[in-house]
């Protein structure tokens, strides 16, 4: 039912997202960043919350901040306020988290989204709420596996810095949703504020929903789902819920504003507790904390620093390059693939063929060995300079294609490499001509339906010559000398 | 009974002039210090690193090298400064046996100045209250009467100097803590500009209103170990970032021309101990015949501070004790059975009374539906007491008022009055809600009991405050009157 407006109801969905902003440090603490360290072991005295210690911000998350809210139009404030947000849990090592409530960083702002094609692939404009900055809590870890019948407390996560971006209720269906979702990672990556990457955790999502009569302007009671992780759970979890509200309403009952799981096992959504039963975090300024003043030279200088957005770089590559939008669109979704191909097309004029080799075998690759282009050995211009050899002939399609994964994985030169492993197209017509006749005498059948005009049996008679020369012989030399042999043309 | 010690300047001129040694200075501390137990003055002595120390000491200054005015001379430290390796609890149960792994700021600048601490003092748990009774260790004892308080909540800092077992001390004002004992123990108590001595290490009791602050026998002692500890501390967001002027150095004698201001509201007040009302008057008529001037200033929002402090101090402290759950460190409560029995036991079993008080209070103002009466009001009539001041320093250079309206009270007739303990706080929570520089001064005495002028200037101006402490004690002799000694 993806994009498919529900019968009855109009979807409203609003996202909270939490990124984990790019620093070397927390956001108060000197404790490294890490991930997949020992338990407790990024850790110092400010984020254990030892008595007597005092916070201090991170300039550089502060940075990534406004770089976010710039590239989303948001105002960045000249003046915000931490708060401490108060609570008790054991991975929450203060008492409290150090958030923004009443005064967030920035307001305002919008991202243009490019819609699912079952919405008809439109822009819609969705504004962003707030952005704001905040620590991260630490990790309870209640697998009996580890920690028996106690709880154990990982606290390297505790005090990492992260940004909450709430996102207006614009969105209209999970597949909205979704698409939001990934136009804010790309945003988050292409500013290099985030690596946004769900299965690490550094990219959470929390969404509120809530259903109302078609043509009804007041909003529906809404719930908030919590914890959605991965994009597949975030449109099966908004379905689950759509589901679950509208056979509610169907039956004339009510939703009850309430803080709800999903269950991907059973695809169905949980309520987590009530709203009655909510926390009084009991806000205050932190008095640790001075407030953040940024001045307009501040903001500009962070402006200045921010590279060319995806849609405008799409843009340009179906101007400049002449891509078609589709292929412009894919590059552009992450940063470092652009600049990937941008790079080989420097080197390499041909921009479709390029766009044509990364779609299909360096993406190809990628997935294979499950890495990110960034991870990958393969420069730019090895890829360029490859494409380019098989154009002149030198070495065929298939003997190129077959060396992609390889220097995906361990780099090198692939001129060297095709001259190395003697993988130079033949185009030697003694040696073809050896190749087709033992190929025409093994399979005299197939060339009896040939000359019985089954045109189809050339390309099989082709792929045999293929594998005899291990895929090196030039295809256009094998053709013409299979052409030869058969009596064809008397060229 | 060994010798009480001189001042800090006696010590040092004895140490200039060899005619002692930090090692006899530190052992003759020890020896008070244990001479002193019925004071309850210290929670804990380190004896053997304070006797190691002082050789140290003693070497540095053979070779011709003195780090500073304190260097090999005895301190006492509050029990909320932390020091890596050694043991702070706030004189709380919650606390037992907490071990730091780094070291505050004040007390890494006290030391590298060369001061050495003998040991830490008994204070009211996690700095809250004004008798030192609020102690996991017991009360501490006033040296003048050891059946009335010090004071609190720095009063066991307050009676090891006015015990004569060190010249200086360090302790915490968060609303009155180091000038109140001060006052009640006869001795100088310093409070500095909010953000001039880092909070870095400074268990919190309320953030915005706690500052580091020095005990001695004299202002200018006061003002050499203020120079020691003063400076920006780039781990501390609140901290002044701009270096701090010497006040030893400003130290001139000279008041003349000097506008004493003396608050309208503060003179006329209730239940002020008429022996205290005449003791501060006599020492204000002392600076005018020194050459100032007296004029009354108004601070017409004063009435509203203690109501103001407690709301402040309480919401902060509820949030900042937040961190003692028993998850990581501390104490915890054995056989829980879930994690809100856990901490439900744990902070039960680890705070006391007084600590419980204030952190319901602070929860209460902090909660959706009061906040905007309580903590937002607050802090709107702390900015109307801030401008007060500012206006009335427009008129005069310091402000002179008594530090408590009563002197040191019995043990044990406060304990069940806690409203009436708050009360008397009148005088001394303003400077912490505006962040102003205080001292206390002992200027006379009460039926026996010594008599607390308390010294306001404008934020930064502690080397004008000191100048004028400094000035006053260069006519007077109160701060040279000693308890009488144990029997």
């Amino acid at each position: 039912m993806t994009g498919v407006p529900h019968p009855r109801y109009e979807v409203v969905i609003g996202l909270e997202v939490h990124a984990q902003l790019r620093t070397r440090s927390k956001l108060f603490s000197p404790a490294p960043v890490t991930y997949g360290a020992e338990p407790n072991h990024s850790v110092h005295p400010v984020c254990l919350a030892l008595p007597g210690v005092l916070p201090v911000l991170n300039g550089h998350a502060v940075e990534l901040a406004i770089r976010v809210a710039l590239a989303s139009q948001c105002h960045v404030h000249p003046q915000s306020i931490f708060a401490r947000k108060n609570y008790f849990y054991p991975d929450l090592p203060k008492g409290y988290q150090i958030s923004q409530y009443e005064e967030p960083l920035a307001t305002g702002g919008w991202l243009d989204v490019r819609m699912p094609d079952g919405n008809g692939g439109e822009r819609k404009r969705v504004r962003l709420h707030r952005i704001h900055m905040e620590e991260d809590a630490g990790k309870s870890i209640h697998d009996a596996a580890v920690a028996g019948d106690a709880t154990h407390v990982d606290l390297n996560r505790a005090g990492v810095a992260l940004l909450e971006i709430v996102s207006e209720p614009d969105l209209r269906s999970p597949a909205e949703a979704a698409a939001y979702l990934r136009a804010l990672r790309s945003l988050l990556r292409y500013v290099d504020a985030s690596d946004a990457d769900m299965e690490r955790g550094n990219f959470r999502c929390d969404a509120n929903i809530s259903l109302r009569r078609h043509g009804e302007s007041r909003l529906g009671t809404r719930t908030e789902l919590k914890n959605l992780n991965s994009f597949r759970f975030v449109e099966a979890a908004l379905e689950a819920e759509i589901r679950r509200q509208a056979s509610l309403l169907d039956a004339g009952e009510k939703v009850v504003q309430a803080t709800l799981q999903f269950d991907p096992a059973s695809g169905r959504t949980r309520v987590l507790r009530l709203k009655e039963n909510a926390d009084d975090y009991r806000y205050f300024p932190d008095p640790d904390l001075v407030p953040l003043v940024l001045s307009d030279a501040q903001i500009e200088r962070v402006r200045k620093t921010l590279p060319e957005q995806a849609d405008a770089r799409c843009e340009r590559f179906q101007r400049q390059q002449g891509l078609p939008e589709e292929d412009a669109r894919l590059l552009c979704e992450s940063r470092a693939l652009a600049d990937f191909f941008e790079a080989a097309a420097k080197r390499h004029g041909d921009a479709e063929t390029l766009v044509n080799w990364i779609r299909r075998d360096v993406l190809h690759a990628l997935g294979e060995h499950g890495i990110e282009i960034e991870a990958s050995r393969l420069t730019p211009e090895a890829l360029a300079d490859l494409v380019e050899r098989v154009r002149q002939g030198g070495v065929t399609a298939q003997s190129a294609r077959a060396l992609i994964p390889e220097l995906v994985l361990s780099g090198g030169d692939p001129l060297r490499l095709i001259q190395e492993r003697g993988l130079e197209a033949v185009s030697d017509t003694g040696e073809l001509e050896a190749a087709v006749d033992a190929v025409l005498r093994e399979h005299a059948g197939h060339v009896e339906r040939l000359r019985a005009g089954e045109e189809k049996v050339r390309n099989f008679l082709i792929g045999q010559v293929m594998k005899r020369t291990g895929g090196k012989a030039d295809p256009a030399a094998l053709r013409r000398v299979l052409a030869q042999r058969l009596g064809e043309g008397g060229s | 009974m060994p010798a009480p010690l001189g001042s800090l300047r006696e010590c040092r001129e004895a140490l200039d002039q060899g005619r002692t040694s930090s090692a006899a200075l530190v052992e003759q501390s020890l020896a008070r210090a244990e001479a002193h137990a019925h004071l309850s003055a210290f929670v804990r002595l380190r004896a053997e690193r304070a006797r190691a120390e002082a050789q140290e000491a003693d070497r540095r200054r053979a070779q011709g090298e003195v780090r500073s005015p304190l260097d090999g001379i005895p301190l006492a430290v509050k029990d909320n400064l932390v020091r890596a390796g050694e043991e702070t609890t706030c004189a709380s149960r919650i606390l037992e046996g907490f071990v730091s792994p780094y070291t505050s700021g004040v007390l890494e600048r006290i030391e590298a100045a060369g001061a050495i601490s003998i040991g830490s003092t008994n204070m009211d748990e996690f700095a809250m209250g004004s008798s030192t009774e609020h102690s996991v260790y017991g009360p501490s004892r006033n040296p003048w009467d050891p059946a009335r308080t010090p004071g609190g909540s720095s009063g066991g800092s307050a009676a090891a100097v006015a015990a004569g077992i060190v010249p200086m001390a360090l302790g915490s004002d968060t609303g009155g803590s180091i000038r109140q004992p001060a006052g009640f123990c006869g001795v100088v108590g310093v409070k500095p500009t909010y953000g001039r001595v880092s909070r870095w290490g400074l268990v919190a009791f309320a953030s915005s209103l706690d500052q580091v602050g020095a005990f001695a026998r004299s202002a200018e002692d006061a003002a050499h170990v203020l120079d020691a500890i003063a400076g920006h501390d780039p781990r501390d967001s609140t901290s002044i970032p701009e270096p701090a002027p010497s006040c030893a150095a400003a130290l001139d004698g000279d008041v003349a021309g000097l506008v004493v201001g003396l608050p309208r509201e503060y003179y006329a007040a209730d239940g002020i101990e008429p022996g205290v009302l005449d003791a501060v008057r006599e020492a204000c008529a002392q600076l005018e015949r020194a050459g100032a001037k007296l004029r009354e200033v108004s601070l017409p929002h004063s009435e509203h501070a203690v109501a103001t402090y407690y709301l402040i101090a309480t919401a902060e402290a509820s949030s900042n004790l937040a961190r003692y759950d028993g998850v990581r460190y501390g104490h915890r409560a054995q056989g829980a059975h879930s994690l809100s029995e856990m901490y439900e036991r744990t902070r039960s079993e680890g705070f006391g009374a007084e600590v419980k008080r204030r952190i319901l209070l602070g929860t209460y103002v902090l909660s959706a539906g009061y906040y905007d009466a309580y903590y937002r009001k607050a802090q709107q009539v702390r900015t109307l007491i801030r401008r007060d001041f500012e206006q009335a320093f427009r008129g005069c250079d310091v402000i002179a008022t008594p530090t408590m309206p009563e002197t040191a009270f019995r043990l044990g007739e406060r304990t069940e009055d806690p409203l009436r303990m708050y009360l008397s706080d009148v005088y001394t929570v303003s400077a912490n809600l505006a962040g102003l520089p205080g001292v206390s001064l002992p200027c006379g005495f009460s039926e026996g009991m010594p008599v607390g002028l308390q010294l306001l200037a404008p934020p930064l101006e502690e080397a004008r405050l000191l100048r004028v402490a400094d000035a006053y004690q260069r006519h007077t002799a109160h701060h040279l009157a000693r308890p009488p000694e144990p029997a």
